[in-house]
């Protein structure tokens, strides 16, 4: 492992991570270690129909002010949530529900306490008084002519109807070769280990509100909650202390948040909520939940044409702030003809409102189901023509050539030789040799199926894209705080949310390459609106390209100033000196950049003319081209499956990947690793499913599995490097990709393993029971 | 998810356990290893307003081997089974069993008393000690009694125990021959099965014996299994499937054909593994 | 409210405690040591490994009342042990950690591990991770951080005198 960086400096170096001491001790501070005096626990009241007119709640004698309803929480702005489009229904979403609950495990009130315990005790004696409404729960049923609809005066059940027409569908209509198919996959959780959670108080010596949240976007947050509850932003600061893993999942405006710092507005003490593991799995933002129906049209040869097809996104009840459950449905439409040269492009989306929990982005976003479609669409079609899946994939892969290709539906694929890296990951599940194995057969009857899937994972992009998204916030920049203090010390402030992605020392080598310094100098701080910059937060794979940016660009332009400075110490001229290993340095003559720092700060008399005391530069960035850049990767799976159990065991995985120039390498693989291990979760294991009455059904670990390591198999990884040509160091994002392609990849190799039989796999997650009903089903036996 | 308010007992000997028990009028529970019992009362499904630590009594912790029998007492944990700590009955079964109980912090408190008393359907121990065709002891208001497992436990969270009533240990004959096999479907590692199929093959102990958890019940003997491993020294696999079906549809006529594909398997599975050495 | 007496990391403390609070509700919220994490509550996670008596136990599900008279460590109370701190190398360097909310679990997890198995395989090291969650890592740096640590322990003889207790 190379600790330095050799000939990059520390670009590309495996530094081991700032961050991991305080883990490691037990020392870190997650939101539910935060301690204050005087402070109290909150316990919600939740829903417990799915669907009701809300009547009243009935507060327990003598506890009426430890009970706050909508109506005790003061003066609430409703924000509109959702794409900044006329055919986008926004509503209303009250922090706590007004005269309606339209899911299990909506917010109705708030139960205040000295303890969790007695705050439950307390919240177990409220009476929620409903009066019930048809559950809707299937998004195909939920638009029909004639459902309830969930909210008054909608002519149905949708936020919204959209469809993205590309090229002429009409003209592939009399294609030789028309396919079609469905593909589900079905409602999850996101399930960071650390939950939710809240801690607010007024803090009287700065006149503001305080509030602390396990959030991927504290300053994006503070817009949302300033708004909610009337306060100028001035008087809100807003703290992400260390958050335990988000994945999307926290990077919504959520009712809780809303409420606890209301709450903090009415009562004199700091209020608590931690949100635990059942209501996380009830309520917190759910994920996935997408129906395809896909027709491929395509020539003899196997070229693909055109594509055409219907999509539902089961959006639940409400739309999160900001953006919304819209971008689902886009963006799996427009990545629907994924990496492949298809020329015609008809997708009907509906985004669908439920009465489940609302839908929110879980790291992939959309782009997990677009390639469960298309990718199983591919292997269908090459079965159907007698076609070898990877021949198929040969014919319409995105070539190298065709550089910098803009696909049908919209994204321009910058840069990469996509055939490449298939060719790698067959390589590295040696294909013939699993050919070979299943001829042979195994010994304890399972079946082995090898499968492959392609993905793309637009990362990086900015005001073009999201405005093309009708984004209310749109995530065009990022900005960095460089401040260096008089003893050559380091901070840099950043407008991203550090999560377990590394970035404490991932940007601190993009600083110490600028700066001439090492890492262990340069402090990264993040999280508190009071201490950094504005920035967006951490999502989107959109980290690396833009807060590294930032700080590229804010450090370079101090190392200019510290120049500037050594020169005038050194008496040389500015072009001649050169910054390095912590000095300035001309000739043979250097001076230590801690002495610069100790001039600038503190000595300004010894300043050149003209130049202004301090070292401190607030840049902002954005990539020149905001389209976004394109990380991408073939994952492939060897699988051995029990046709009668369904139990099916990884025992290959291997992905060929390509992001870029890599910073951290080490960081690198294991976002990867993790991306994978959580796809495997969509793909075999992780499901939120609804009985017909709108009752969630997975509301503990018992019933919820999550992946361990025995779950999960070794990964081989190989990498390719083509740095994308416009951001600073040619970094392109790349934390999501690892969670694409898996359900694809074991969906192919499951059907490859029952090729043979026929049997379909087209529905995740491919639980032991499903896969053993889809064998028993392709054998005739399933009565 | 914190439990409701309880008040909590210690005490000393059986005679006083049983005593604070029988005496609360139902609203009292005991509690020994508590891996399942605290996450029911955690989620607010079980609800008590007392609770008699029952893991510290000496005449639970007792584990001897005498007249061909092992009397494992109730607080054993599971892996104190799994390390061989404690004499096995069962040539390792036991001890395999008690290796596959969730996790293994859970089976540092967990207790083959607890697993039995609260005959959660997919608990791992009813089945084993049905097809040990083990005893268990059981104190009570109205003295010791013993009473088969086999027909101990009745139901989900169903059991004969009355109001009062604790199990004390199980006696288990000291097996000769280690003809036996365990195979186990779950849906992920340590999760709580699908389907356990244990079975002990026709020895010198005894009669084959094969015991099924899953169904939507409770663990179960499947008598024309048993007789018919019992008969046939090379099993037909569709003979055994029919059988095994004939054996759910008398004892779990609502398993499903999923369901019944995976008891089907394990059963295979474990006779194999018994044949096998 | 119960009176108990126990050992937390070396230290003889007193309380005055609810029945129904857990250990992990009591080394948290009563002691202020809250390395040990609640990531569910049920015992599915392994975020809140300490050890009792010597022996890994999943604090959310055992009762404060029924930690009376025991040895309590959590993994503030590893900082000073060397074993530990060589395992806490390994995850390091092994990139065995990314959000950090599951590694004290995982370490006193890795301690254990290594106890009873002082030259795992990787399968074994598998197997024995079971029900014990990180949504971060994919496992594999903490498979090889394990791995590791055990073969430099067994190479230094840092067990058995170092072995949990």
């Amino acid at each position: 492992m190379d600790l330095h960086g050799g000939a990059g400096g520390w670009i590309g170096a495996s530094l081991l991570r700032k961050e991991d001491k305080r883990h490691l001790l037990g020392a870190s501070t997650f939101v539910a270690d935060l301690r204050m005096p005087g402070m109290q626990d909150v316990a919600f009241v939740r829903s417990p129909v799915a669907h009701g007119r809300l009547l009243g709640i009935e507060k327990p004698a003598g506890f009426e002010h430890k009970v706050f309803g909508l109506a005790d929480l003061g003066e609430i702005k409703f924000i509109d949530a959702g794409p900044e489009m006329a055919s986008f229904r926004t509503v209303p979403y009250p922090p706590l529900a007004g005269d309606r609950v339209r899911f299990v495990g909506q917010t109705v009130a708030a139960c205040i306490a000295s303890s969790r315990a007695e705050a439950e005790d307390l919240a177990g004696n409220v009476i929620v008084l409903t009066e019930d409404l048809p559950p809707i729960i299937d998004a195909i049923e939920a638009i029909k002519p004639g459902m309830t609809t969930l909210f008054d005066g909608w002519p149905d059940n949708a936020f919204v109807h959209a469809t993205i027409a590309e090229g002429d569908i009409a003209s592939v209509a009399g294609a030789p070769i028309q396919m079609r198919r469905q593909f589900k996959m079905n409602r999850q959780a996101v399930v960071p280990l650390e939950t939710r959670g809240v801690v607010a108080y007024w803090d009287h010596r700065l006149d503001e509100l305080v509030v602390y949240t396990s959030t991927q976007g504290p300053h994006v947050m503070r817009i949302g909650l300033a708004q909610s509850l009337g306060l100028p932003e001035n008087k809100l600061r807003v703290v992400a202390p260390d958050v335990g893993g988000g994945f999307g999942g926290k990077n919504r405006l959520m009712p809780e948040e809303i409420a606890i710092a209301a709450i903090a507005l009415k009562v004199g003490y700091p209020v608590r909520w931690i949100e635990d593991r059942r209501e996380h799995l009830i309520a917190s933002v759910h994920a996935r939940e997408h129906l395809y129906d896909i027709t491929l049209f395509a020539e003899k040869s196997g070229r693909v044409l055109g594509l055409k097809g219907e999509l539902f996104v089961d959006a639940g009840a409400y739309a999160l702030w900001p953006s919304g459950p819209f971008m689902e449905s886009s963006m799996a439409a427009r990545n629907l003809t994924g990496p492949y040269r298809v020329e015609h492009l008809h997708v009907e989306t509906h985004t669908v409102a439920t009465n489940k929990a609302p839908l929110g982005p879980y790291r992939g976003v959309a782009r997990p189901g677009a390639c469960f479609a298309i990718e199983r669409a591919i292997d269908e079609l090459a079965h159907e023509m007698g076609m070898d899946p990877v021949e198929l994939r040969r014919i319409n892969l995105v070539r190298e050539s065709d550089m910098p290709y803009r696909t049908i539906g919209g994204l321009t694929l910058d840069n990469g030789n996509y055939p490449a890296a298939l060719e790698a990951v067959v390589g590295m599940v040696d294909l013939p040799a699993i050919r070979a194995r299943q001829q042979r057969g195994e010994p304890d009857g399972r079946r082995i199926g090898v499968g492959f899937a392609v993905y793309t994972e637009q990362s990086g992009h900015g005001t073009i894209e999201w405005a093309k998204r009708k984004s209310r916030v749109v995530p065009g920049y990022e900005s960095a705080t460089v401040r260096m203090s008089s003893d050559g010390s380091v901070h840099v402030m950043v407008g991203i949310l550090n999560h377990g992605q590394g970035l404490e020392t991932s940007l601190s080598q993009v600083a110490a390459h600028e700066l001439g310094l090492d890492p262990a100098m340069i402090s990264i701080r993040y999280g508190d609106t009071s201490v950094t910059p504005f920035g967006f937060g951490t999502f989107a794979s959109r980290s690396i390209v833009f807060s590294g940016g930032a700080v590229a660009r804010a450090s370079s332009l101090l190392a200019d100033k510290i120049r500037t400075i050594g020169a005038h110490l050194l008496q040389a001229p500015v072009d001649e000196v050169s910054i390095r290993d912590g000095v300035v340095r001309a000739g043979a003559a250097s001076v230590p950049i801690a002495e610069i720092a100790r001039v600038a700060n503190i000595r300004p008399e010894m300043l050149p003319q003209g130049v202004a005391p301090g070292l401190e530069t607030t840049s902002t960035y954005e990539p020149p081209d905001s389209g976004g850049v394109f990380s991408y990767g073939v994952h492939a799976a060897v699988v051995a499956v029990d046709p009668e159990t369904g139990v099916v065991e990884i025992l290959k995985y291997a992905v060929a990947e390509d992001c870029g120039t890599m910073i951290n390498p080490m960081i690198v693989d294991g976002q990867i690793i993790g991306g994978i291990a959580q796809g495997i979760g969509t793909a075999l294991f992780e499901e939120s499913p609804y009985d017909p009455s709108g009752q969630p059904l997975a509301t503990t670990f018992g019933d919820y599995m999550v992946p361990c390591a025995p779950e999960i198999p070794r990964l081989d990884i190989k990498h390719f490097v083509t740095p994308a040509r416009n951001t600073q160091h040619g970094v392109k994002g790349m934390g999501e990709g690892g969670a694409i392609a898996p359900p694809a990849t074991i969906a192919n190799a499951l059907t490859d393993a029952f090729r043979d039989i026929g049997a379909k796999f087209c529905e995740t997650p491919m639980i032991p029971r499903r896969v053993s009903d889809a064998v028993a089903r392709a054998r005739g036996e399933l009565t | 998810m914190k439990s409701s308010a309880f008040e909590y007992s210690r005490p000393g000997t059986v005679a006083e356990a049983v005593g604070l028990l029988a005496g609360s009028d139902g609203n009292a529970m005991p509690i020994c290893g508590g891996q399942s019992l605290l996450i029911l009362m955690g989620l607010r499904f079980a609800i008590t307003g007392l609770l008699v630590d029952i893991s510290r009594l000496e005449d639970l912790r007792r584990v001897d081997q005498r007249d061909g029998h092992v009397f494992i007492g109730a607080a054993t944990t599971h892996a104190a089974i799994e390390d061989g700590k404690v004499p096995d009955p069962s040539l390792g079964l036991m001890s395999r069993v008690a290796s596959k109980i969730a996790y293994r912090a859970v089976r540092n408190l967990g207790t083959i008393g607890g697993s039995v008393a609260l005959a959660d359907p997919s608990a791992d121990w009813p089945a084993c000690l049905m097809a040990l065709g083990a005893q268990a002891v059981i104190a009570g208001p109205d003295g010791t009694r013993r009473e088969e497992v086999e027909t101990l436990i009745q139901g989900p969270y169903q059991t004969s125990l009355m109001p009062g009533e604790i199990i004390v240990g199980f006696e288990i004959a000291q097996h000769k021959s280690a003809r036996w096999g365990v195979s186990k479907v779950s849906r992920k590692s340590g999760a709580f099965a699908d389907s356990i199929a244990v079975f002990i093959d026709t020895t010198s102990d005894g009669p084959a014996r094969l015991a099924l958890t899953g169904t939507t019940s409770h663990a179960r003997i499947l008598p024309r299994v048993g007789q018919y491993a019992e008969s046939s020294r090379v099993l037909n696999p569709d003979e055994l499937r029919a059988t095994v079906r004939e054996d759910l549809a008398e004892i779990d006529p609502a398993a499903d054909a999923y369901q019944l594909r995976c008891h089907v398997a394990t059963v295979s599975r474990a006779i194999a593994e018994a044949r096998a050495t | 409210m119960t009176a108990i007496k126990l050992e937390v990391n070396g230290e003889t403390v007193s309380h005055e405690v609810n029945p129904r609070e857990s250990l992990a509700d009591f080394l948290r919220e009563r002691r202020n040591l809250t390395g040990t994490h609640l990531g569910c509550e049920h015992g599915a996670c392994g975020a809140c490994t300490v050890t009792m008596d010597g022996v890994v136990v999943r604090s959310c599900i055992v009762l404060a009342v029924m930690a009376d008279g025991r040895k309590i460590e959590t993994i503030e109370g590893t900082r000073a042990i060397e074993l530990m701190n060589v395992i806490r190398r390994h995850f390091h360097e092994k990139h065995a950690l990314q959000c950090g909310f599951c590694t004290p679990g995982m370490l006193m997890m890795a301690r254990d591990i290594i106890a009873r198995y002082p030259a795992p395989s990787e399968s074994t090291i598998r197997a024995q991770l079971s029900g014990q969650i990180c949504r971060c890592t994919g496992y594999m740096g903490i498979v090889d951080a394990i791995k590791s640590a055990a073969r430099e322990i067994a190479e230094t003889r840092l067990l058995p005198n170092n072995a949990a207790a």
